[in-house]
C-alpha cells in the first residue's frame, strides 16, 4: 500500500504538469496580453489626466516594446516560456505580479488569512452541521423534522450563494429594511483598537452572512449524502443482526451504522480541502471582501498572468492532495480497502 | 410431557404492499420442545422467515406488523413485553443466525469485537472475561487460532467460516433458542454439511436447548431436524416427524417438495417439480393456498379454505382431501 500511495505522489507530477501546462497556454493565446493591457492603462490614465484630447494614443519606442516582451518572455514560443515558468516554480519562485510588480506569493498570501479563513469555517460549519442533521433526518424519516429541514435545505441548494447573500443584504445590512447586520467588508475600521471582546463580536457580525452564502449550496448536498447513506446502511442485513443481538436502537445506529455511513462522507473531506482556499468571486465581490476569488477574478481581467498562474499552482496542489488525502481517509474508516 | 420451549399461537404477519395488507403469516402455530431440531421448509416466499422475524419481533415496520397472535416463551408472551424486556430476551434467551453470512456480519468491525458484543451486553463481564469467553466459543464452532483472529475484519474469513462466526455470535450468551435462517444456503454442499453437523454438536451440548432450522432444501432437513413443519403461502401445511414425512409424505405440497430431491433409485429419471412458480404475495388465490399449482384441485380447494387437521401422533395436514391422503399414497405404491 506504500508503494500504491508512492505511485500517487509520482503522479501528482505529471498531472500537475499538464494542468499548468494548458493554462498557461491559454493565457498566451487569448488576446489583450500583459502588454496590451499595460499599453490600454497608460491610455486611459493620459485620457484622464486630460493633457492633449487629440488622439490619445501613446507611443511606445519599439526598442522598450522588444524589451518588455523579453522581460515576460513573450518573444519566445509558449513552451519555452513555460519551461522558464515551470523552472522559476521549482526554484519556488512564482514570479513577479504584472500589475502590482510585487512578487506574485506576496500578492496571494496577503489574501491568504481572509480566504482560509472563510473557507475553513465555512467548512467546518457544513460537516458540524449537516452530518448531525443528516443522521438526525435519517432515525426521523417522515417526520415533520426531515420534511421541513429538506424544504430548507433544498430551496438553499436551489439559490446561489452570492444571490442569497445579496438578498440577506437588502434585508439585514441596513439599507431599506433591518439594520442588523454590516453591509460588508472582512472586518470594521479601526479594528486593531478594539477591545479582545469587541474584536470577536465585530468579527461574527462580518463573517455571518459570507459564511451563510459559502455554505449554502453545499449544506444540501452533505446533508442529504448523510441522510441517505444511514438510511441505506440501516436496511443492511448487520443491522438486523444487531438488533437480534438485543442491542438498543441507539446502539444499532450509533455502533454500527453509523461508521458505515461516514464512510462517503470522510472521503468527501478530502475533496472539500481543495475547495477551502478556493474562494468564490461573486461571494467576496458581493460582501466586498478581499479574498483570493476576488483576486484571481480580477488579475483574470488584468491579464495579470503571473498572479493568475500562482493562484492556479496553489488550488492545483490542494485539490490533487485533498485526492490523495481522500484515499488515505479511505483505507483508515473502511478495513475492506486495501490498495495496491 | 414436558412443557415446550416456545410456543407460537395463531400469529398473523402483515406487510403493506401496494397500499393493501399483504398476510406474509397467518394464523402459524406451533410448539417447540426442549431439546427437540425443528425444521420449517418451504419455497422462497412462504413466510418462513417472517415466521422467524416475528418470534423475534424484528419484522421492519414500516411496512410490516405483527397484527395478532402470542409467542409464548418462559410462560411470558413476549409480542406483550415492553421493548427493553424484549431486548434481554434477544441474543440471550432466543438468539438468530442469518443467511447471508458476509452481510450479515457488520463489515468495518472485527469479529471479536462483534462477538463480545452480546456477551458484554447480557452479562456484565469484565474485558478479560468477555475475550476468554469469545476465544473460548470461537474456538467451539471451529475456528482455528481463534485468538489470533479476533482483530480480523468478516472479508478476512471464506464464507463458511464467517458462518461459523455467525454461529459463535449467536451461541456466546447459550441461548435456550436459536433460530437459524438458511445458514447453509450460501454456502456450497461440503462446507453445508460441516456447518450442519456443527450446529446438531452445540444442540447436544446444550442441555434443553432447541433449535429451529428455516430451510428450503428438504435435503438439510433429512440430515438434522426432529421434526419438520412445511410451510406455503404463509400457513402451516404440514407438521410430521422428518421420518414420517420422508416415508409417507401426505400433503400433496410435501410431495411435490419430495419430489425435487434427487434420490438414489431416481437416477435417470427427471426430478419432478411443482408445476408454476410461487405466486407473488398478492396473487395467492382465495381458499386453499396450493390450489393454482395443486394437481390434486377440487371445486371447494378454490372458494375453501382447508383447516389444519391433527392427525394424532405428531402429525397435521391442512387439505380437503386429508381423509383421501394416506390411501392416496398407498394406491400409488400398489400402482406399478
Ligand atoms: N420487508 C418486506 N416488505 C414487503 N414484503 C415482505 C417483506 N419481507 C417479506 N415480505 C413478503 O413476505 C413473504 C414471505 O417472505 P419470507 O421472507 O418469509 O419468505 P421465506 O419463506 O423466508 O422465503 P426465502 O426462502 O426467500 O427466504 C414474501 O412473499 C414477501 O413478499
Ligand atoms: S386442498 Fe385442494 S388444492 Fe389444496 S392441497 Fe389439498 S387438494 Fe390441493
Ligand atoms: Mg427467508
Amino acid at each position: 500500500m506504500a508503494a500504491y500511495f508512492a505511485r500517487r505522489f509520482l503522479l501528482l507530477i505529471p498531472t500537475f504538469i499538464g494542468i499548468t501546462f494548458v493554462v498557461f497556454s491559454i493565457t498566451q493565446f487569448v488576446p489583450g496580453g500583459p502588454i496590451d493591457q499595460m499599453i490600454l492603462n497608460m491610455q486611459a490614465s493620459a485620457t484622464e489626466g486630460g493633457v492633449g484630447g487629440s488622439g490619445s494614443t501613446v507611443e511606445i519606442p519599439p526598442e522598450s516594446l522588444a524589451a518588455l516582451k523579453e522581460h515576460f518572455n513573450l518573444d519566445k514560443p509558449f513552451f519555452v516560456a513555460y519551461g522558464y515558468w515551470l523552472w522559476d516554480l521549482v526554484q519556488l519562485d512564482l514570479g513577479k505580479s504584472y500589475k502590482y510588480n510585487v512578487p506574485v506569493i506576496e500578492v496571494i498570501t496577503s489574501r491568504f488569512p481572509i480566504s482560509i479563513y472563510f473557507g475553513l469555517l465555512g467548512f467546518f460549519l457544513a460537516y458540524l452541521i449537516c452530518v448531525p442533521l443528516g443522521v438526525l433526518k435519517a432515525i426521523r424519516h417522515g417526520s415533520r423534522l426531515d420534511i421541513a429541514s429538506s424544504l430548507i435545505v433544498f430551496a438553499g441548494y436551489s439559490i446561489p450563494g452570492w444571490a442569497l447573500g445579496g438578498v440577506l443584504l437588502v434585508l439585514l445590512g441596513g439599507g431599506s429594511f433591518l439594520d442588523w447586520i454590516p453591509l460588508g467588508g472582512f472586518r470594521s475600521e479601526g479594528w486593531e483598537d478594539f477591545s479582545v471582546w469587541h474584536k470577536i463580536t465585530d468579527q461574527l457580525h462580518h463573517t455571518i452572512l459570507p459564511v451563510m452564502a459559502y455554505m449554502v449550496g453545499s449544506f444540501a448536498t452533505l446533508t442529504i449524502l448523510m441522510k441517505n447513506s444511514l438510511m441505506e446502511n440501516l436496511g443492511q442485513d448487520y443491522v438486523r443482526t444487531a438488533f437480534a443481538k438485543g442491542l438498543s436502537e441507539r446502539s444499532v445506529i450509533f455502533g454500527h451504522a453509523l461508521r458505515n455511513s461516514l464512510i462517503p462522507i470522510c472521503t468527501g473531506l478530502g475533496h472539500a480541502i481543495g475547495l477551502i482556499m478556493a474562494g468564490s468571486y461573486l461571494i467576496e465581490k458581493v460582501f466586498n471582501i478581499q479574498g483570493i476569488g476576488y483576486l484571481g477574478y480580477t488579475s483574470i481581467v488584468d491579464r495579470d498572468y503571473a498572479v493568475v498562474m500562482g493562484i492556479l499552482v496553489i488550488n492545483t496542489l490542494l485539490v490533487l492532495i485533498g485526492n490523495i488525502l481522500s484515499d488515505v481517509l479511505y483505507v483508515l474508516v473502511d478495513p475492506r480497502i486495501r490498495f495496491s | 410431557m414436558s412443557q415446550p420451549l416456545l410456543q407460537v399461537k395463531d400469529l398473523h404477519t402483515y406487510f403493506n404492499v401496494e397500499g393493501q395488507r399483504a398476510w406474509a403469516c397467518a394464523g402459524v402455530s406451533f410448539d417447540v420442545m426442549p431439546g427437540e431440531f425443528l425444521g420449517i421448509v418451504g419455497e422462497s416466499g412462504s413466510g418462513k422467515s417472517v415466521t422467524a422475524l416475528s418470534i423475534m419481533r424484528l419484522i421492519p415496520d414500516p411496512p410490516g406488523r405483527i397484527d395478532s397472535g402470542e409467542v409464548v416463551f418462559d410462560g411470558r408472551d413476549l409480542l406483550q413485553l415492553p421493548l427493553n424486556e424484549m431486548r434481554r430476551v434477544r441474543g440471550r434467551d432466543i438468539a438468530m443466525i442469518f443467511q447471508e453470512p458476509m452481510t450479515s456480519l457488520n463489515p468495518v468491525l472485527n469479529i471479536g469485537r462483534q462477538v463480545m458484543e452480546a456477551v458484554v451486553l447480557h452479562e456484565k463481564l469484565s474485558r478479560e472475561e468477555s475475550r476468554n469467553r469469545v476465544i473460548e466459543v470461537l474456538e467451539q464452532v471451529g475456528i482455528p487460532d481463534a485468538g489470533k483472529r479476533l482483530k480480523d475484519y468478516p472479508h478476512q474469513f471464506s464464507g463458511g467460516m464467517r458462518q461459523r462466526v455467525m454461529i459463535a455470535m449467536a451461541l456466546i450468551c447459550k441461548p435456550r433458542l436459536l433460530i437459524a435462517d438458511e445458514p447453509t444456503t450460501a454456502l456450497d454442499v461440503t462446507i453445508q454439511a460441516q456447518i450442519l453437523e456443527l450446529m446438531a454438536d452445540l444442540q447436544n451440548q446444550r442441555e434443553g436447548s432447541a433449535t429451529i432450522l428455516i430451510t428450503h432444501d428438504l435435503a438439510v432437513v433429512a440430515e438434522s431436524c426432529d421434526r419438520v413443519i412445511v410451510m406455503y403461502g404463509g400457513r402451516i401445511q404440514e407438521v410430521a416427524s422428518t421420518r414420517d414425512i420422508f416415508q409417507e409424505p401426505l400433503h400433496p405440497y410435501t410431495k411435490g417438495l419430495m419430489g425435487s430431491i434427487p434420490q438414489e433409485d431416481s437416477k435417470g429419471k427427471p426430478l419432478f417439480a411443482i408445476q408454476g412458480n410461487v405466486p407473488a404475495i398478492l396473487d395467492f388465490p382465495p381458499g386453499c393456498r396450493f390450489c393454482s399449482r395443486c394437481e390434486l384441485v377440487e371445486d371447494r380447494c378454490r372458494s375453501e379454505e382447508p383447516p389444519l387437521v391433527d392427525l394424532g401422533g405428531g402429525r397435521a395436514v391442512r387439505c380437503h382431501l386429508v381423509e383421501k391422503l394416506p390411501s392416496n399414497a398407498e394406491a400409488e405404491e400398489a400402482a406399478p
